[in-house]
């Protein structure tokens, strides 16, 4: 057998963070629920944070949460559920009310105002923002553990290499600024006039590294930081997981684990009545199983039953966490 | 003559003697820096435009529609900007001829 979920934590006493990714509607949000549920329930103070623009950890503590800042749905446990839309407008009024201060206007030029307004319309703009808001809470570290539930594939992972991408950008307008401010410096020179004080583009670009840099050591770091993989015993799931661990590899990061959810017990095929449905279909998934084990036997921490309801509530939650940590390899039903 | 007005007169006559002195100093120095330094200088400040301009249009491209940086990024360094848009935008439009190359 691996190592089961509850065996990885207790082996990794200083994990900071946890991530889990994978596929729309496979359960990275239920998962993360009930990891942030079974660490609170053992002394810690996690934070689920919720990436996705699709507010499903709202829908599955049955609270409105969305865009409302960190809540304690129970005790020492607590959630967040950022509103990217809301971040985005209060960043450009940041925008505004720097460029008010700095030249002294009270209205934004036009030409400028409009270059405000479709720049946040862009896609792109909504991953940073998200991006910006988790760093932002790690960098307060004011919990003992941080569960991220990333949206679907890609983007969770591209940050980091986007990440990548942009501290080589950022050494590059490093570079020219400093280019800049030497020839300003030796004309000041040359004219018997004093040179410039410190340039506050190239303090801003540093701050925007230093930040960037954070984020993506935190992630990287495996003493620190744990990627998992929520699959189905179905054949995308497991196309997607092969791909997945590529990527991990070219990022340099390593998958701590893979948890398969949604087994249908397979104990029901003793019942002689079952219908053809059913059968078929638990046939198909134990197949499936086969070929995960073979593939990612080394990775595989927990399996989860299919629910007979769907998993909302405090009350499921807590029974999702008790198949997940306790109960691992079993998937019959409590 | 009172002696006190005597004293007043020589004080003024020191003052512009002193101004005049000023002003010639600052003539033979406009004079060797403009033999000397002021090619390098506008050379100088040339290459520095260019620098700025380069800079722009990393951060601000898409203002122009190259979207090189992430807009949000952009966006922190839109505010040190926008004394340069003007100038940046009228550079980077302007026609082009072979008088570029005296000046």
């Amino acid at each position: 057998m691996p190592k089961s979920l509850k065996e990885f934590f207790d082996a990794s006493p200083e994990l900071r963070i946890v991530v889990y990714a994978g596929k729309g509607g496979l359960g990275k949000t239920t998962a993360s629920a009930a990891t942030a549920y079974w660490f609170s329930k053992r002394g810690k103070k996690p934070l689920c944070f919720s990436t996705d623009p699709q507010a499903s950890l709202s829908d599955i503590f049955e609270r409105d949460i969305f865009g409302k800042g960190v809540i304690e749905v129970a005790p020492s446990l607590y959630v967040v559920e950022i509103d990217a839309d809301k971040r985005i407008a209060e960043f450009q009024e940041e925008v505004r009310a720097k460029i008010r201060e700095l030249y002294k206007i009270e209205k934004i030029p036009d030409e400028i105002d409009e270059y405000i307004r479709t720049a946040a319309a862009e896609p792109a703009m909504h991953e940073s923002a998200t991006y910006d808001a988790m760093a932002e809470l790690l960098a307060k570290g004011e919990y003992d553990i941080y569960i991220f539930d990333m949206p679907p594939f890609g983007h969770g992972v591209r940050m980091i290499s986007m990440a990548q991408i942009l501290d080589a950008w950022i050494d590059k307008m490093e570079e020219t600024r400093r280019k800049a401010a030497e020839y300003e410096e030796a004309v000041a020179r040359l004219k018997g006039l004093s040179a410039k004080t410190e340039d506050e583009v190239l303090v801003e670009l540093r701050e925007i590294r230093r930040k960037l840099d954070f984020f993506r050591e935190s992630l990287t770091n495996p003493k620190t930081c744990a990627f998992f993989m929520v699959i189905i015993p179905e054949k995308m799931a497991i196309l997607d997981t092969e791909r997945a661990l590529e990527m991990f590899d070219k990022l340099g990061i390593k998958l701590s684990g893979i948890i398969v959810n949604q087994i249908y017990p397979p104990s029901l095929l003793e019942n002689p009545n079952i219908s053809t449905f059913l059968k078929n279909r638990i046939e198909m998934q134990q197949k499936y199983m086969k070929v995960i084990w073979e593939k990612f036997e080394e990775y595989i921490r927990a399996l989860v039953p299919m629910f007979d309801r769907e998993p909302k509530g405090l009350d499921m939650i807590a029974k999702v966490a008790e198949h997940m940590f306790e109960r691992p390899w079993e998937v019959d039903v409590i | 003559m009172p002696k006190w007005f005597k004293r007043e007169r020589k004080e003024e006559k020191r003052e512009e003697e002193g101004g005049v002195k000023k002003e010639v100093k600052e003539a033979v120095k406009g004079v060797f820096y403009g033999m000397a330094s002021h090619g390098m200088v506008r050379y100088m400040l040339k290459t520095r435009m260019y620098l700025e301009h380069l800079f722009m249009l990393i951060t601000l491209g898409d203002m122009l529609g190259f979207p090189i940086l992430p807009p949000y990024y952009s966006l922190k360094l839109l505010p040190y900007a926008i004394p340069h848009i003007k100038t940046w935008k009228r550079s980077l439009f302007r026609e082009r001829d072979v008088t570029d190359l005296l000046y």
